[in-house]
């Protein structure tokens, strides 16, 4: 089968859950999305002899099985932790998506004039490990974004992040949750 | 606000220049007695620009009745000059034009502390005093929005403006007998095809920009969106009129006219107006695309802050995974992200180990990992005790066997006779001096001369040994 000799980073990225975004910082990252978008066909068709299935989507490539190998609980608490995480990135900015640019200290000047920001920052306490100071749950929770790969840090030195297209991952996975016409009836505006 | 007893009768003009050098000689003296001093302003004096009505220089209230009016630019020049000579303040002011307050102050500091300069274009409405704040006059501020192309208004009715016109000099025109008055008209007509063209096509680069800077800059999501919706509605008024026009110069509505007043510029003018209006309808035809595209972004960014705000909310009353189909689509979701990172616990290659040049060093690091780092208290051992310290002396005499060699081969004994007779320095039994005897001659064999001849002893026979 004739693959593109970057496969073993392809698949060394894509294996631990990561996203393969267009618009990583990342030369690298941007010029693997490139070698996947021009042989997808070909990797596809590599990566299910394995028992991996290569997923394009929006600006992004991730990989998903065949069959399931995590169980559900640990599903639900992740998403859980995102629909948390989530809420709280589109209350600091509605157009917070894929794309947008920010830095824990914007984040923490909007803070203190915003009550119900704080709130929900300090509903994502139980997620920073024990930490009590904004800042430090701030970190945490940018942490682990950056872990599972839907922001990157662009620049060291202002500590300015950018928001992968990854994220419309979330955003998929948030608007493909049905609720019954009854119970959107029951949510106060 | 007049002083009492203010009589406008009384009231006599001044020449301007005289004035101004009254009113600065005034304001130095005004200076020095400020508390005591009014000054009152009033407009609609025709004739000169200030009047005074009054100046009571021996009394201690002074009282200034300067009165102002609106002024005209007299020609274009003076626009121009006035324009040019305050250029400084006005494009700050221009600059600043959407901040609400720009204060009198630092307009003097602009204008060298001039106050008249500032009055002067106050007289000419160039600029608006409001209180403490000066702006720009609107039609100034228009003029300029528009020709530096800035402007965030978009007037669609020029265009319309401009078909009425056209509409009107043709109808003139086909009624009008004199030729050099039908000229005329023809005349403006082309002129308002001309400007029509480049109207619309700044229609188009306004809308352009300004659907660019709402979806960009317009924090609040429903103005945004009402924005957007306002600026589609502006672009098919554009449009329509764009095909009104195009209408209208094909020559379907006014044959009559196109027929009769056709000549070369006319005909010239109309073909680059229609290119024109080509292009505006491309360029319209890329807007509209672009407005629901943006439309479409929003729609799907606050339908996902609502289904998320739903979500939430569901979440926090821990009905999330009872009210939602969250589990089941979790069930069927197989993406890797969720799985925890996987570990390859591969075992090494012992070959590679053995040959590779970089695996001594891996493994001296490993090596030094390993190396704990926690001081292994070494066990105290308990006192000796004083017993043991002491010295216990057992003396063993240990037979010399080369030292009774030594004495043998200087004397003539035979071997055993002499082993029996040698002082040992200890008591030797007969059987230990059998074992001497048989020890010496093992050993030094070579330096005895053994015998034939064997003498008996004690039940012993022995071989009798001589020194060589």
């Amino acid at each position: 089968m004739n693959v593109p000799k970057h496969t073993s980073d392809i698949f060394e990225l894509l294996s631990k859950g990561q996203f393969i975004c267009s618009n990583s910082g990342k030369d690298s990252v941007r010029k693997l999305y490139n070698i996947i978008d021009e042989n997808f066909d070909d990797l596809h068709d590599y990566f299910s002899s394995i028992n991996f299935i290569l997923e394009r989507g929006d600006e992004y490539f991730m990989f998903t099985r065949e069959e399931n190998k995590a169980d559900l609980e640990r599903k639900l608490e992740a998403a859980f932790k995102w629909i948390d995480i989530l809420d709280f990135f589109k209350t600091v900015d509605h157009s917070f998506s894929a794309g947008y640019r920010f830095t824990p200290s914007d984040i923490l000047v909007k803070l203190t004039v915003d009550v119900n920001m704080k709130n929900k920052l300090e509903g994502l306490k139980k997620y920073s490990g024990g930490k009590e100071k904004h800042a430090e749950i701030l970190d945490k929770v940018l942490d682990q974004l950056r872990r599972d790969n839907f922001i990157e840090l662009e620049n060291e030195i202002t500590n300015s992040y950018k928001t992968l297209a990854s994220f419309h991952y979330l955003e998929r996975l948030i608007l493909s949750i049905n609720i019954a016409e009854s119970v959107k009836n029951e949510i106060p505006e | 606000m007049f002083g009492r007893g203010f009589d406008s009768r009384r009231l006599h003009l001044v020449e301007y220049q005289n004035m101004k050098k009254a009113l600065k000689s005034l304001i130095s003296r005004l200076f020095s007695c400020w508390p005591c001093i009014k000054i009152f302003k009033f407009a609609q004096m025709p004739g000169a620009p200030f009047v005074a009505s009054k100046v009571f220089l021996e009394r201690p209230t002074w009282l200034i009745f300067a009165a102002r009016f609106m002024k005209t630019f007299s020609s274009i020049q003076q626009l121009l000059t006035t324009l040019t000579r305050e250029q400084k303040l006005l494009s700050e002011l221009f600059e600043k034009r959407k901040i609400l307050s720009f204060n009198y102050d630092y307009a003097l500091e602009l204008v060298d502390y001039d106050a008249d300069k500032i009055t002067a274009l106050i007289d000419y409405s160039v600029i608006r005093q409001n209180g403490s704040n000066l702006e720009l006059d609107d039609l100034f501020l228009q003029f300029f929005e528009q020709v530096m192309e800035v402007n965030e208004e978009i007037n669609v009715s020029y265009i319309n403006e401009h078909i009425q016109n056209i509409k009107q000099s043709i109808i003139y025109y086909l009624q009008e007998n004199n030729e050099t008055r039908k000229y005329g008209y023809l005349r403006q007509v082309k002129q308002a095809l001309r400007k029509i063209g480049a109207i619309a096509l700044r229609n188009v680069v306004d809308l352009n920009r300004n659907i660019d800077n709402t979806f960009k800059n317009e924090p609040n999501y429903k103005i945004k969106k009402t924005k957007l919706e306002h600026l589609d509605e502006k672009r098919n008024t554009i449009y329509a009129l764009i095909n009104h026009t195009d209408h209208l110069v094909s020559g379907e509505e006014e044959q009559t006219f196109f027929k009769v007043a056709s000549d070369e510029e006319l005909n010239r003018i109309i073909i680059l107006l229609k290119l024109q209006l080509n292009e505006c309808r491309h360029n319209l035809i890329d807007i509209q695309k672009q407005i629901i595209d943006y439309l479409n972004r929003i729609k799907y960014q606050s339908g996902v802050i609502e289904k998320l705000r739903q979500i939430k909310y569901l979440k926090d009353q821990f009905e999330l995974r009872s009210k939602t189909s969250i589990r089941e689509l979790l069930a069927d979701n197989k993406a890797v992200i969720f799985e925890s990172n996987p570990v390859y616990p591969l075992n090494i290659s012992l070959d590679q180990l053995q040959t590779d040049d970089e695996a001594k060093t891996v493994i001296e690091k490993v090596a030094k990992r390993i190396r704990t780092s926690v001081k292994v208290t070494q066990p105290l051992a308990g006192s000796i005790s004083d017993e043991y310290l002491e010295t216990q002396v057992q003396e063993e005499i240990q037979i010399n066997l080369d030292e009774v060699k030594n004495s043998f081969l200087a004397g003539g004994n035979n071997l055993f006779d002499f082993i029996c007779a040698y002082d040992f320095g200890k008591e030797v039994s007969f059987d230990d001096c059998v074992t001497i005897y048989c020890q010496m001659i093992s050993q030094f064999d070579t330096l005895f001369k053994i015998t034939d001849v064997y003498n008996n002893k004690q039940d012993v026979e022995f071989a009798v040994v001589y020194p060589k």
